[in-house]
């Protein structure tokens, strides 16, 4: 017996498996994960990348689902855009297990509490950020 | 992170997603298995079960001229909560039920032996001994 499985079209969730097959994706989600809403500023600070990697890697979630976006000012911000109770709720509980069980993974969390206590303290975070 | 990637990476893609979503349904899988339900060539199902094997999912067996292969995820990894995050994701999707389906009908197929005759046929093509000195 020869069927056609490879007519059946798992397209989508292969590409969603690919938008987490990045470090820097997978870094940004797990700093998402620990916050309601991230600047792009925010990313850039915590992550040490550019302007345009940060973006670029967010506006990829975005089309995929996984961020929403919310503009102020000249920035971005964005957060994670799921249902609770929703299977994409599920998924990134289970995407934050698997993270959670790096060392990095604190690292990288203490890292943002540090940069955003550093922003509170600045005048309205603008210097921190250069959000002006 | 990058172990993590990787591990997605290698879900990135079509096929090996499928074979994946195939293997965490059963427990040994040969490659004639996986041609059959998939409609692949052999060649494309033993490169992607090769990738799948260095990247540590799966073991192998050897089973005369065909190779089967099963998960191999130890309890507790991060590769055992990766599957799971595979079957949340995939579980809910129709086309997924479609390919179990597949399996099964190809498995009960099987039973008359596809995969047998087809290595009976291979075999016979061989010497069963090599000749004596």
């Amino acid at each position: 017996m020869r069927l056609s499985g490879y007519q059946i079209n798992m397209k989508k969730e292969a590409q969603l498996f690919k938008s987490l097959a990045d470090e820097t994706r997978l870094k940004m989600l797990w700093l998402l994960m620990g916050r309601e809403e991230l600047c792009v500023c925010d990313i850039m600070g915590v992550l040490g990348t550019t302007q345009s990697k940060a973006s670029r890697h967010l506006r990829y979630l975005y089309h995929l689902g996984w961020v929403t976006d919310r503009r102020e000012g000249v920035w971005m911000n964005y957060r994670l855009s799921v249902a609770p109770g929703s299977p994409e709720d599920k998924q990134l509980k289970l995407l934050a297990e698997i993270l959670s069980s790096r060392p990095e993974a604190q690292a990288l969390r203490d890292r943002l509490e540090q940069w955003l206590a550093a922003k509170g303290q600045s005048k309205d975070g603008a210097a921190a950020c250069q959000c002006s | 992170m990058r172990a993590e990637a990787r591990f997605f990476k290698s879900l990135s893609d079509e096929t090996r997603l499928k074979i994946l979503w195939l293997l965490s349904g059963t427990e040994e899988l040969c490659v004639c298995d996986v041609i059959d339900v998939l409609g692949i060539t052999q060649s494309k199902a033993s490169r992607h079960l090769r990738y799948l094997y260095h990247l540590g999912w799966v073991t192998d067996r050897r089973d005369g001229l065909w190779m089967n292969y099963r998960l191999s995820v130890t309890p507790g990894s991060p590769g055992e909560k990766l599957l799971k995050l595979l079957e949340e994701m995939l579980a809910p999707q129709p086309e997924a039920q479609v390919l179990r389906g597949h399996l099964e009908r190809c498995l009960e197929a099987k039973r008359d032996s596809k995969c047998a005759k087809r290595l009976d046929a291979s075999r016979k093509g061989l010497p069963q001994r090599l000749p004596e000195t």
